[in-house]
């Protein structure tokens, strides 16, 4: 009991040092103060944080607020608006940071593209064999076999749907980019490149990617999250007009061919095009459940 | 006689009074083999600093969808030599199980080829990944069950190369006290440390014949089921033609064994040529060796014949069409390369099965073919499946040709492999110069002598202990109820795993080694 109040004496003393006041002689009366001062603030501490908490809540608005439920994102590509103008894969390249690979023959095939123009051919009875180009992102799978293959758990599914790349954590053995069906993941077989000019110019909101390891499309994950944050900061819930041109390859579409969204809003734009008749995914046969839709060409002008 | 001295050729190996050759100082030929290894892991090096610095742009692999293969020579030859571990698996099964004794002679090339193989293998799929160093650590930290590639590490790499190492370790003792009293004097402390106390006793070599008995009891269902999981790799795939089927797993195994057993008798007849091993390494074994390459690949050509004619009638345009590709397209030289290579070892195998004559020379052909049929099967399976066959309409279809750098890597480590070999022979004898089997397995009675039952439950429970620490780590590494790429539970659970399945082995060096309570009678000595 002697040391502990002598202990205390001391640090009583400490106290008023570092204060600038002169030290008081140790006694029982000023224990006891010392005492309530702590344990008033250790009180204090404790309770005043609930209690602004508690005023801030009450400022807030009761209904719900983003954030506060599950979304899906979806895209739907219109081939019959699109005019394969290539301004898609442009914007997704300057928004991702995604690397040149210029035109030396040593990097021949190893070019990334998260979107890419690809000529695909549609045979129809009634007008024959028709050639087109369509935009082609990473189509995020719902049951996507990249995932399941890989290793170390680089690769997975977010909450929202989204087919996500761990940088940090992939390894490089490709095996990802070997079960892609559709063959839309990206390997950096060597130490990504940017003309010098161009490099005060990379976007700051996504990381660049080493040598080593794959990458892909992530439907602009970096945009959705800062409007959706921003909307849960201010209480607000992001109506669908919000989403349909988030990623880069939308808002850049001069013909408006691309549509993103939530397919869980019952209301959305996104949801309402990939239910419709000329809906189609790629290889739906797999049944890998893209979450990117094309509409075909639309005939009713035609007939 | 100096102590490097070795014996005069062909001469009985186990009266004599020093180790039988190869055992001994490297001659000429020897010499000239370690330079050309070493020049050849120089260039090896050399490429792979510059795989390292510039990054994998320096192979010839590209991304798939843009007529690239992103999986190509690393891949083939972690297949391919892990392929050529069915070596000694095929030797000690029909030693241990059909009471093979010809092949006794070979058991120890046989598992020293599995082992050369299988690190180098292990060593070829590091290199091979976009970030070696990172893969060390992530895989050993977050492997899933869930990927194919989680056998591979697990079973394959740290299972099967470990098992190989104990049975091997195990067999090699009764030589290594041999070697610790005659071989050479640098060496001693290295044959004592290997011996643990061996003293050729028959109650030691009947423990030794049940530990072994029952190592490749475990160690055949296990490469097997490794083995498999190579072919899962490929196997599950839906999403590259050619690859989904069912055949790709017990086909791989097929092959596996026959370009295993093809290079034993290549590497046997080398031996037997080279330190004049005929009366150590008689015909009966080559022909016994034949047989069962004849059988492989005979079950190799029916599983190809079946899998590429279903390829070919297959209901999807994509798969009909890369089953062309591979039979009149661009790699038809390479396939019928292939099918001819097999037909060629089949019809050797064949004729001599039937004329029950032995050529050694036909059969060296034979394990030669069987071999370059092995590599271009595996090319055949990894390479065109990506290059041609995507499934959407990307332009232009390339061609995987190594790069220089691919190659100079793929040689050195092979080099790496066969210095190995080399270096291992002249320090140990490759032939094995006492059979512990022998005139025992029929006595193979319970042992009733000394702290049996004590010896008997400790390797039990170190067997059990192994498989509760392995069933433990699977569990925590696959989170079962859990989506396929979620973490394991604790990090590193992967080497839990690996940690129960090496526990498991060590049961059977704990029962042979486990120290007797008192000194054994001279009754029980030999």
């Amino acid at each position: 009991m002697k040391t502990m109040r002598r202990a205390l004496d001391w640090s009583r003393s400490l106290l008023h040092r570092l204060l600038g006041e002169t030290a008081p002689q140790p006694g029982r009366r000023s224990f006891a103060r010392v005492l309530a001062a702590v344990s008033g603030s250790l009180l204090g501490l404790l309770v005043l944080p609930r209690w602004s908490r508690a005023e801030d809540e009450e400022e807030e608005p009761s209904g719900p607020r983003e954030g506060d439920f599950k979304r899906r994102w979806g895209m739907v590509i219109d081939l019959d608006t699109c005019t394969a103008c290539g301004a898609c894969a442009v914007a997704c390249k300057t928004e991702n940071n995604v690397p040149f690979t210029g035109r030396d023959p040593l990097r021949e095939a190893t070019a990334i593209q998260w979107m890419t123009l690809l000529p695909g051919e549609l045979q129809d009875e009634a007008f024959g064999v028709e050639s087109f180009t369509f935009p082609l992102p990473c189509l995020h799978c719902e049951d996507p076999p990249c995932t399941k293959v890989c290793p170390v758990g680089a690769t997975y599914q977010t909450e929202e749907g989204i087919t996500a790349q761990i940088f940090d954590r992939c390894i490089g053995c490709r095996y990802c980019q070997v079960a892609c069906p559709y063959s839309r993941r990206y390997f950096n077989w060597g130490e990504p490149q940017w003309p010098e000019s161009y490099r005060n110019f990379l976007n700051p909101d996504v990381s660049t990617r080493p040598k080593g390891v794959v990458e892909k499309c992530t439907f602009c994950h970096q945009r959705t999250r800062d409007v959706r944050e921003e909307a849960r900061v201010a209480g607000e819930v992001l109506e669908d007009e919000a989403f349909r041109s988030l990623p880069a390859c939308a808002e850049a579409c001069p013909a408006n061919s691309i549509v993103f969204g939530d397919l869980l809003d019952e209301k959305s734009e996104v949801r309402r095009l990939s239910r419709s008749s000329r809906a189609v995914r790629l290889l739906e046969s797999l049944g890998t459940e893209p979450k990117v839709w094309y509409l075909g060409r639309d005939r009713r002008e035609d007939t | 006689m100096s102590t490097w001295d070795a014996a005069p050729l062909g001469s009985p190996p186990v009266e004599s009074e020093t180790l039988p050759r190869p055992v001994g100082p490297l001659g000429p030929i020897s010499w000239a083999a370690v330079f050309v290894y070493a020049a050849l892991i120089a260039w090896g090096l050399y490429g792979h600093l510059q795989q390292e610095h510039h990054g994998l742009v320096m192979t010839n692999m590209r991304n798939p969808g843009m007529g690239g293969a992103s999986w190509g020579l690393g891949i083939m030859m972690y297949i391919y030599l892990v392929g050529l571990g069915f070596a000694s698996v095929t030797t000690v099964a029909l030693i241990h199980f059909g009471r093979v004794r010809e092949l006794e002679p070979l058991a120890r090339m046989a598992e020293l080829l599995t082992i050369c193989c299988l690190a180098v293998a292990a060593i070829f799929v590091v290199l091979d990944l976009g970030r070696p160093f990172v893969g060390l650590w992530n895989l050993p930290a977050y492997a899933k069950p869930a990927s194919p590639f989680f056998g591979t590490f697990t079973l394959v790499v740290a299972g099967e190369l470990f098992a190989s190492m104990v049975y091997f370790y195990l067999d090699g003792r009764a030589d290594a006290a041999k070697a610790a009293k005659v071989g050479p004097k640098p060496f001693r402390w290295f044959y004592r440390l290997w011996a643990a106390g061996w003293k050729d006793r028959r109650i030691e070599r009947r423990r030794h014949h049940r530990a072994g008995f029952l190592l490749a009891l475990v160690i055949l269902p296990l490469i097997v089921l490794a083995y498999s999981t190579l072919g899962f790799v490929f196997g599950i795939q839906g999403g590259r033609p050619g690859w989904f089927s069912a055949l790709q797993a017990p086909g791989f195994v097929v092959l596996a064994f026959a370009s295993g057993v093809g290079a034993l008798i290549v590497i046997a007849a080398m031996m037997r040529a080279s330190y004049a091993m005929h009366d150590l390494i008689s015909l009966k074994a080559f022909r016994l060796l034949g047989n069962f390459l004849c059988i492989a690949t005979g079950v190799q050509l029916y599983f190809m014949a079946v899998e590429d004619l279903t390829f070919t009638y297959a209901s999807t345009r994509a798969e009909s069409a890369l089953a062309q590709e591979i039979m009149f397209g661009d790699f038809a030289p390479l396939f019928w390369f292939t099918v001819a290579a097999f037909v060629a070892t089949f019809g050797i195998t064949l004729w001599q099965f039937v004329t029950k004559r032995v050529h050694v020379g036909w059969l060296v052909m034979a394990g030669l073919l069987v071999n370059a049929g092995a590599l271009l099967r595996r090319y055949l399976i990894v390479v065109p499946s990506q290059t041609h066959g995507t499934l959407l309409h990307y332009e232009g279809h390339g061609m995987y040709v190594p790069s220089v750098w691919e190659l100079g890597a793929a040689f050195g480590l092979c080099a790496v492999g066969a210095l190995g070999f080399l270096l291992f022979m002249h320090v140990f004898p490759i032939v094995p110069l006492s059979h512990p089997l022998e005139g025992d397995e029929k006595s193979a009675r319970a042992e009733t002598t000394g702290r049996w039952w004590f010896r008997r439950a400790v390797a039990t429970a170190v067997l059990f202990a192994g498989m509760i620490v392995a069933l433990v780590g699977l569990l925590l590494s696959a989170r079962v109820g859990t989506v396929a790429y979620d973490d394991p539970l604790l990090p590193f659970s992967p080497v839990i795993f690996i940690a129960g399945l090496m526990i498991c082995f060590l049961a059977a060096v704990s029962y042979e080694l486990f120290p007797p309570s008192r000194p054994q009678s001279e009754a029980d000595a030999a």
